[in-house]
């Protein structure tokens, strides 16, 4: 069924409700996590999905590979509906995620067993198994941990591995829930370099759900999601011009954006678009020289 | 910090018991204990012994290494030793007030002694040079038969190994909750039985609750992982019998062969 073609992902009206029930299984509210989200993503692009917390952006984020089904709309991946159950398997072999919390999401006590985990599910041969979980394991650079436990390794590393995992699957695409908000700075840091370079050198779509202003500013395109619904949308730079509105969804601009904007407060001549904090330098430097 | 759980110990070597595919060394395994009870003679358990030892030799485990396995039954050991010691009738060889020594109890002693220390020495071996995945592995193949009867093989491998994992991070969670509450001012030390299980209680719900929501969240990676039970499912590391196995096969048949003509034989 191949439908709607050139979008990678497209969802149309995407409603999701989920009830709250009391101790008797009495639905005593029925809440409404997305409400009516229509966007798509073009294959190899970046989107960043932001929001505070409760803003649905993670449920919104299991609807892309099937984990939740809609309830109202449609979601298409690869142009196929995720409410059909024939089309499960398919669409997350396409779209693969790594979740918030680095250990439960590892499932072997081994790291190179658990990123042969997805393709031994899929019934890849034994030999392309092996060759795919090197590569996969070579390309975040973790192919020397691979005898290692999941458990000796910082929550970082296991990010990587968990995306090394995704790679082995030959997905397209890597969704990631929230997937640094449990690291360190360092370790975010580095989750993000990788994610880059696997976005600029393989051309996988990259689908960052986070609440981390500096790690979007790279991002193609922005989604900002606010009580269900997607209240802002555009490249980095728009958005972030949008400061009221983004304030509105309780989301704070990135570090060099929100000292940019007090220097211009306190009547310094600096440009009010800044990104990131080379920008801010250069902009710091241009009015110093 | 704990950050590995072994069952029995994996001892890192190169050997070939090692080596070994798992199924041929849980099988061999169950064929030495069960080979155990078919003799009542000193020269049998002279044949198991020196089988052992061969065993042993061969998979580069130090001897000191696998007689650690008898600690924790050191103490029902001596137990049993002295019951048969003192309460077989027979002809008495010494008397020590009420208690007798006969000459029956004396070799009965040795018998029952020899054989538990050999079925822990013997089950030791095979989880000290198996890794617990190739143990998982493998016991998942050799009860895959009772899949005809709907029994969930795969469903407990998976299960056995995910433990396997998971046991490390809920006893680090465990301290860190027990140091969380100690905190607060809650007491696990004192106080009867009754009241150190009550005391216990704001360390175990904390640790359900924790445990639940990280089953929770791995069923929900295992689907995303595109894990759909055990049908289809390839593996890495495939379980193939090689010219080792099969020469261990014969190594063990040779051994029931000798074990029987020792016992046939040879007088005691």
């Amino acid at each position: 069924m191949k439908e709607k073609k050139g979008a990678f992902l497209r969802t149309e009206g995407l409603v999701h409700e989920y009830s709250r029930r009391d101790e008797e299984g009495n639905v005593t509210e029925i809440i409404r996590a997305v409400d009516g989200v229509d966007l798509s993503v073009e294959p190899g692009e970046f989107i960043a999905v932001l929001g505070a917390n409760g803003s649905g952006k993670s449920t919104l984020a299991k609807h892309f590979n099937a984990l939740l089904t809609p309830t109202d709309g449609v979601v298409y991946l690869d142009g196929k509906r995720t409410d059909q159950e024939e089309n499960v398997l398919a669409i997350r072999q396409l779209a693969g995620m790594v979740f918030q919390n680095p250990d439960n999401q590892l499932v072997s006590n081994v790291v190179e067993e658990d990123v042969a985990f997805g393709p031994e599910n899929l019934g890849v041969p034994t030999k392309e198994i092996r060759k795919r979980v090197k590569e996969g394991l070579e390309s975040v650079g973790m192919y020397a941990y691979r005898k290692k436990s999941p458990n000796h390794l910082s929550g970082g590393q296991k990010q990587r591995v968990a995306i090394a995992g995704i790679l082995a699957m030959q997905s397209g695409c890597i969704i990631l829930d929230e997937a640094t908000s449990m690291l360190d700075p360092m370790g975010r840091k580095s989750i993000i370099e990788q994610v880059l370079r696997l976005n600029k050198e393989k051309k996988i779509t990259i689908i960052l759900i986070t609440h981390h202003m500096d790690e979007v500013v790279h991002a193609d395109k922005v989604f900002v999601m606010k009580k269900g619904k997607v209240a802002l949308s555009g490249t980095p730079r728009q958005v972030f011009g949008q400061a009221e509105l983004l304030e509105e969804c309780k989301v704070t601009l990135p570090e060099a954006a929100q000292i940019a904007e007090e220097l211009y407060e306190h009547g310094m001549p600096v440009r009010t678009d800044i990104l990131t904090m080379q920008e801010l330098e250069e902009e710091l430097e241009r009015i110093f020289a | 910090m704990i950050r590995d759980i072994t069952i029995g110990q994996y001892y890192t070597a190169e050997s070939v018991i090692h080596r070994l595919d798992p199924r041929i060394k849980i099988v061999g395994t169950l064929i030495y204990m069960i080979s155990l009870f078919l003799f009542h003679k000193m020269s049998g358990y002279a044949a198991a012994i020196l089988f052992f030892l061969f065993v042993l030799f061969l998979s580069r485990v130090p001897f000191s290494f696998s007689v650690r396995g008898l600690r924790p039954i050191f103490l029902m050991l001596i137990f049993t030793a002295f019951l048969n010691l003192f309460w077989t009738e027979g002809e008495v060889l010494l008397r020590i007030g009420a208690l007798e020594i006969t000459k029956e109890g004396i070799w009965k002693m040795a018998y029952i002694s020899l054989r538990l220390i050999l079925l822990i020495l013997g089950a030791s071996i095979m989880t000290l040079t198996t890794t617990p995945n190739d143990l998982t592995a493998g016991m998942e193949r050799l009860l895959s038969p009772l899949k005809i009867f709907h029994a969930p093989v795969h469903e407990i491998a998976m299960m056995m190994s995910i433990a396997l994992r998971f046991i490390p991070i809920l006893i680090e969670e465990t301290n860190r909750i027990m140091k969380a509450q100690m905190a607060r001012g809650a007491d696990f030390e004192s106080g009867n039985i009754l009241r150190k299980l009550k005391n216990m209680l704001p360390l175990v719900l904390p640790l359900f609750v924790s445990a639940l929501r990280r089953a929770n969240d791995l069923a929900q990676a295992m689907d995303a992982r595109c894990y759909h039970g055990g049908k289809g499912r390839t593996r890495m590391y495939p379980l193939y019998f090689k010219g080792i196995d099969i020469v261990a096969c014969f190594i063990c048949m040779l051994y029931l062969a000798a074990l029987y003509l020792t016992v046939r034989f040879l007088p005691i």
